[in-house]
């Protein structure tokens, strides 16, 4: 016996739904997200979460400039203003490794494990290269003038280390699931993983251009 | 229409129920991810948080009862103003509205039978009760923050407050606010993805709709206190200059970062009343919410202008004029959506049939509260008597009627309200009566002389004043409002105790309420619901068909999802069923994490850097524990 299905009832019946988390192979995996209708809850945890780190970085680049106009002179006497080449280059580098990210993406979508590995691995090395450059650059800039000598220091290494720890959670977050996508193989919840990794890293280079932007707005 | 289980339904149920089965005893409670149990934790930590702040504020009405008296020591003084505003925002209202009320009632309403990510709801629960028990440390320590709850450079430098009570309060914000990030991010994930098929937006109860501007506001304004609290620890400990003019850094840059999160906190605090009272209104008066899509706006609208008028806590510290002049412009827009709601509560009010039970009550003596501190709001709004009356008691009287008549009356009504689902039991309505008219008659008492004594010139924060001022009688007059104020809570808290041993059962449904909470046992069961709910307007309760249809299909054994902890995951704005997902049970990592993340806390308080860095790594090593177990991955 059925109900008389009307609009308001539509999709009541389980047996048409999938059952996402007994998806435990690549294929299922892939098959499962290439049927949703919406995003599912993990994406939309990683994109709100997003939104709050948005929100942070927003804060400490509004005070940027609200100590600027504050300021006679931008960056005190006796700092030299920002170097442009490597900063921008290794930004650059960065924030091309959204490419490699979003075929990862892809490829999760399609239940294809190998791509997956493949394709985050080598975006880890790269973005690990990157985090090397910045801390060189930074243990440079630190020979040059410390945090504790006008606001200007406090505010552009506080930008510039948040930056470089969300790049390292990012690298945490890639080696993580890395081991458990090759161990555990690409299950639901790892695809949904995958994919949410791939947004994080997204908004973590349009944040590093923002960063860059604003630390070399002196030498611009 | 409540639910009938037929003989065949019980074979569903009793399976259902040994899937669902909660581990007893105190493991049970520690490892839970049940949202009704971790929504009762927040219940009573937030309860014993509003006893302490409670007694906060009787110790310094006690001191105010006559000049010039020294029961505190002014810098006792300091710290209990201080902690009284951290622990009723941060460790009361937030954590009992969003936490208790929202954790438990949230999911119940919309069809679900979990938040959508269970562990992290328990993590926001754990890492609240650390952040509380590490301000409670520096108190018990005599190191409690002694700077206000608003903490303003230069005075909270380590120049001026060299102790290490300032540090206790910036990392118990940053720690506190972790909690509150992961529960907005749950609530806005749960009410987008899990609400029951065919609960598409527009049929989603008027409460959710708040908790989901309270989330979504909490979300973006939370960042701007973490990055103010971390300026100011690096300030603290590190000698950094954001806030030191010296150095090229700006206070102002603490009050504008402070204020940007702390006037959306304000809607934050009263959203979930707003919520609350829709949901009690359409109950007792026996009809629809009127104007439904534009309460429901209002709601989000009320969120949103929120971010855009934190200036004017600021009105004193010497803005141009057109920068003050906007943001006074800006404040008072929030009229328009803030007086849709008032009338269409009581336009609701007074086109149904009210039935004045003890949670009506609490709501219309919010109405009048949140109408009277509206008012002096209005006021308030004006530039040139705001700078008047800056840091008198008249803005205490403004904010504790807005915050405490407004915004804590509905909790209580809530209390009440829903005390029957959560415990099965009925209240006492003749002694919960008594408790809103003594609770009412005491709020007017202690908070409407504070408008008159902050005309007559008394400045707030102050541990004492002299007899010749003539502000003795109002004062005293305060205190003694403060004590009823004190009985007619007492009394709520009696009562509902009382009438958990000994009051009469309550049965699904003793209000014939309009939710679909109240469709299922009271309390209801760990799944929630036996058969998915059939939905089709915002009044789910008062389908009967759909109630009826719901009966027939636990009969036939549909729409039960018992191969495990199952609950359907639906799109967001239409909820059309797209999967089931299968939720994780109790877990002993979330615990365990808001552990090392207190130890990680707590030493950053003591500077002991390194340590703080160990337990971090130790923090992240749950993290993989976390993903390695509990739920099949």
């Amino acid at each position: 016996m059925t109900e008389p299905s009307s609009r308001a009832h539509r999709g009541l019946h389980p047996p048409q739904v999938t059952r996402s988390s007994a998806a435990f192979t690549a294929s299922a995996a892939g098959r499962v997200a290439r049927q949703r209708l919406a995003q599912p809850n993990g994406w939309w945890g990683m994109a709100l979460f997003l939104c709050a780190e948005v929100a942070l970085f927003g804060t400490m680049i509004s005070s940027y400039f609200y100590l600027d106009f504050d300021a006679h002179r931008w960056p005190p006497a006796g700092i030299p203003d920002p170097s442009v080449l490597w900063p921008s280059i290794g930004t650059a580098v960065l924030v091309a490794m959204s490419v490699p990210m979003w075929l990862a993406a892809r490829s999760a979508r399609a239940g294809r494990r190998g791509p997956v590995l493949r394709l985050v691995s080598f975006a880890m090395v790269v973005q690990g290269a990157y985090l090397a450059l910045q801390v060189v650059l930074l243990t440079q800039d630190l020979h040059k003038f410390k945090p504790q000598g006008s606001a200007y220091a406090s505010i552009y290494y506080t930008l510039l280390v948040a930056h470089h720890a969300h790049v390292l959670f990012g690298l945490l977050l890639d080696v993580t699931i890395l081991v458990f996508v090759s161990f555990r193989g690409l299950t639901n919840y790892w695809l949904i993983a995958v994919r949410g990794l791939a947004l994080y890293w997204h908004v973590v280079n349009v944040i590093a251009v923002f960063v860059l932007v604003v630390t070399l707005a002196p030498s611009l | 229409m409540a639910t009938v289980i037929t003989d065949q339904g019980r074979v569903h149920v009793d399976r259902l129920a040994r899937i669902w089965e909660e581990r007893p005893g105190i493991l049970g409670w520690l490892t839970t991810t049940d949202h009704k149990r971790i929504g009762l934790m927040y219940f009573f930590t937030a309860l014993v948080m509003f006893g302490a702040g409670g007694t906060e504020a009787l110790l310094m009405r006690t001191q105010l009862i006559g000049p010039n008296h020294h029961l505190l020591s002014p810098e006792a003084y300091d710290e209990m103003f201080t902690m009284h505003g951290i622990t009723m925002i941060f460790l009361f209202v937030i954590p009992m509205t969003t936490g208790a009320f929202g954790n438990y009632l949230l999911p119940l309403m919309i069809g679900a039978r979990d938040m959508a990510f269970p562990r992290m709801n328990a993590l926001s629960y754990w890492i609240y009760l650390g952040s509380g028990l590490l301000m409670y440390i520096a108190l018990a320590q005599g190191h409690a923050p002694n700077a206000g709850w608003f903490d303003y450079v230069p005075l909270a430098s380590k120049q001026f407050d060299p102790g290490n009570n300032i540090d206790y309060y910036g990392y118990g914000l940053i720690f506190n606010g972790i909690s509150s990030t992961a529960a907005s991010i749950n609530f806005i994930v749960t009410i987008f993805k899990m609400r029951a098929p065919g609960m598409s937006l527009n049929r989603m109860p008027l409460f959710c709709f708040a908790f989901l501007a309270v989330a979504f506001a909490l979300l973006f304004a939370l960042p701007s206190l973490t990055v103010a609290a971390l300026f100011l620890e690096l300030d603290r400990q590190l000698g950094f200059h954001f806030y030191d003019v010296a150095f090229g850094g700006d206070p102002l840059l603490w009050q504008n970062l402070f204020w940007i999160f702390g006037h959306p906190e304000v809607y934050i605090i009263i959203l979930p009343a707003f919520g609350i009272a829709t949901a009690i209104i359409p109950t007792f008066t026996h009809r629809r919410m009127v104007f439904f899509p534009l309460v429901a706006l209002g709601e989000i609208l009320v969120a949103f202008l929120g971010f855009g008028v934190w200036v004017h806590h600021m009105f004193t510290v010497g803005f141009a004029t057109i920068t003050t002049v906007y943001f006074a412009a800006a404040s008072l827009i929030i009229v328009i959506p803030s007086g849709i709601q008032l009338f269409a509560w009581i336009a609701t009010i007074l086109t149904g049939t009210p039935d004045f039970k003890t949670p009506l009550l609490f709501i219309v003596g919010f109405i009048v509260y949140f109408m009277l501190g509206g008012l002096s709001g209005v006021t308030l709004a004006a530039i040139p008597f705001d700078q008047q009356v800056h840091d008198s008691y008249y803005v205490v009287a403004h904010f504790h009627f807005v915050i405490f008549g407004a915004a804590v009356f509905p909790i209580l009504g809530g209390m009440y309200f829903w005390f029957p689902k959560v415990t099965g039991r009925m209240y006492n309505e003749t002694l919960g009566k008594i408790s809103f008219w003594v609770t009412f008659i005491g709020t007017f008492i202690t908070f409407f002389p504070m408008h008159i004594v902050g005309i007559l010139g008394m400045p707030r924060r102050n541990y004492t004043y002299p007899a010749h001022l003539g502000w003795t009688l109002l004062n005293f007059i305060e205190s003694i409002g403060a004590y009823i104020l004190a009985t007619g809570l007492l009394a709520i808290v009696f009562n509902l105790a009382i009438s958990l041993f000994k009051g009469p059962a309550a049965g699904n449904d003793p209000f014939e309420g309009d939710t679909l909470e109240w469709s299922t046992t009271s309390p209801p069961p760990p799944y929630n619901y036996p058969v998915i709910p059939t939905v089709s307007s915002p009044y789910p309760m008062w389908d009967k068909e759909d109630r009826e249809r719901d009966n027939r299909r636990l009969a036939r054994g549909e729409g039960l999802l018992e191969l495990g902890h199952e609950t359907p995951a639906t799109t967001a704005q239409d909820a059309i069923w797209d999967e089931i997902l299968k939720m994780p049970s109790h877990s002993v990592w979330p615990p365990v994490t808001a552990l090392t993340l207190f130890g990680v806390f707590f030493m950053l308080v003591m500077a002991h850097y390194w340590i703080a860095g160990g337990f971090l790594v130790a923090c992240g090593l749950t993290l993989i524990g976390w993903h390695y177990k509990g739920v099949r991955v």
